[in-house]
């Protein structure tokens, strides 16, 4: 029941991005730009984009989707819908996973174009384990989106302001962006050693706030 | 649905005998009052509408019309003062009452983005309806045609239209509809009055919202609302069961001048 809901829910809200575009076509320019930035800043020194870029990456993603979060609640604030969904008897933990798993693949979409745009920037070698490093874009980006939809949802409730959202995000997403940049540096230096762990330490995260969102959305949500 | 509304019982009711036990009770509120920053929207009111029973809130603007029926389909909770809705408590119970309640407010909670279908079926997957109901309600409401056009391209009326719909296929136990008139031109307002009419010959339970007087014999009773508390509650008694009824506009006129209109004290049923 839970995933069914969870699913109609992305479903929904996938939908809505797909048509809308309201949510990347105001994340992707903005990751775009930063990465510019970071190149220009860095110069053109070869090795030292190369070392920086993993970095340089995950920031830029990080920093981006934090609008991304906020934005993929703006189709629920309008017209009243979060009020629809709260009115709704569905179990709550089935809506922050349904508006996570959206997150999550929208997420997804800007990292890979960041990303791709990052390699022929930069020249990040992908490194001879594509799988380890399809697991870490996906242990990390689960992390940031568990973070972002719950963080999100504060927004659009009016209980804090859109600026304040990197404040609250930003210090529980270090530690995911810490084990994400050090396997994705380690997987790009052709090195698999110590990548379990880092892996380890997201997946631990993940389930950690993953398990807290779905605990305390409903309390989020309610009156 | 789950339960099995009792029209019989609830006519019986509204012809005058004693009020409501608990078990005919759809919405018993003692009390209750809410406060947005320290100030009451609603204060101490006490309020029953038995099974089946139509009921229209009045009342100027800012008189707590629309936050008592947000507190009854429990989108606010109650800052004191206690109630239940259609027997479950309205704060311990609330997922259990939102499954037996539509509430209809002044926004329509669709997505600009999905088409009026989309919409539909996406009420469907909230409240596990069949989505076949769906051609139906679109029908109901004059936007069949309309079905795959995106609600941001609709007209607020058109929006209005949808939320109707969406109320319609939900068939919920108790409705609650706030300002349903607002926007709508002369056949939209028929849908209002047919969802109305309809809700009485189901035995469902509604409590409407409105500047504007309902249309003749659609409602059973009009409670008014003046500051946050309830300043006219007036309940037809002592009538014959099948006398026609006639319009609540002139059934409140009446109840200054025609002794045989009794105000019921507050707190009573």
């Amino acid at each position: 029941m839970t995933a069914r809901l969870a699913w109609a829910i992305a479903a929904k809200d996938l939908r809505v991005e797909r048509r809308s575009k309201a949510a990347l076509s105001a994340a992707l320019p903005f990751a775009t730009t930063m990465l510019l930035s970071f190149g220009f800043a860095l110069g053109p020194g070869r090795l030292l984009l190369v070392q920086a870029a993993p970095g340089l990456l995950w920031l830029a993603g990080l920093l981006a989707a934090l609008d991304l979060f906020s934005r993929s609640y703006q189709a629920e604030a309008d017209g009243g819908c979060l009020e629809g969904l709260l009115l709704s008897p569905v179990d709550r933990g089935a809506i922050y996973l349904g508006k996570a798993a959206a997150v999550a693949v929208q997420v997804a979409v800007l990292f890979t174009l960041t990303g791709a745009l990052t390699v022929a920037l930069f020249g990040l070698p992908l490194g001879s384990s594509p799988a380890l490093l399809a697991a870490t874009a996906v242990l990390g980006i689960t992390g940031l989106a568990a973070l972002g939809s719950l963080f999100g949802l504060l927004t659009a409730l009016g209980r804090t302001r859109q600026a304040a959202l990197p404040l609250l995000i930003l210090p529980l997403a270090t530690p995911v962006l810490i084990a994400a940049i050090r396997a994705c540096a380690l997987l790009s230096a052709g090195s698999t050693d110590q990548v379990a762990g880092w892996l380890g330490v997201l997946a631990a995260f993940d389930a950690v706030l993953l398990a807290t969102g779905y605990l305390v959305y409903g309390h989020l949500l309610e009156d | 649905m789950a339960h099995q509304p009792e029209p019989a019982r609830s006519r019986a009711h509204r012809a005058g005998t004693p009020g409501p036990e608990p078990s005919d009770a759809a919405v018993s509120l003692r009390d209750v009052t809410r406060l947005f920053d320290g100030l009451p929207a609603i204060s101490a009111v006490s309020l029953d509408v038995v099974v089946g029973e139509t009921v229209w809130l009045r009342g100027p603007n800012g008189s707590g019309k629309s936050t008592l029926l947000r507190v009854v389909a429990t989108a606010l909770s109650p800052t004191f003062g206690t109630g239940t809705v259609l027997g479950d408590d309205l704060v311990r119970a609330r997922d259990r009452i939102r499954a037996r309640v539509e509430y209809l407010g002044h926004q329509t909670r669709l997505y600009a983005d999905l088409t009026a279908a989309e919409n539909l079926r996406f009420t469907c997957a909230l409240y596990g309806l069949d989505p076949r109901a769906v051609p139906g309600a679109l029908a109901m409401t004059g936007l069949d045609a309309v079905g795959d056009v995106r609600v941001g391209a609709f007209s607020q009326g058109m929006r209005q239209r949808l939320a109707l719909a969406r109320a319609a296929m939900r068939d919920a136990d108790l409705l609650l509809l706030d300002e349903p008139y607002a926007g709508l031109d002369v056949d939209a307002r028929a849908i209002v009055d047919d969802l109305l009419t309809r809700a009485r010959t189901l035995g469902r339970t509604v409590l409407l919202a409105s500047h504007e007087a309902p249309a003749d014999g659609l409602v059973d009773r009009a409670v008014e609302l003046d500051a946050g508390r309830v300043v006219l509650p007036v309940r037809e008694r002592n009538r014959p069961r099948r006398a026609p009824r006639e319009p609540v506009r002139e059934a409140l006129r009446e109840t200054v001048r025609e002794p045989a209109w009794e105000p019921v004290p507050e707190g009573l049923p």
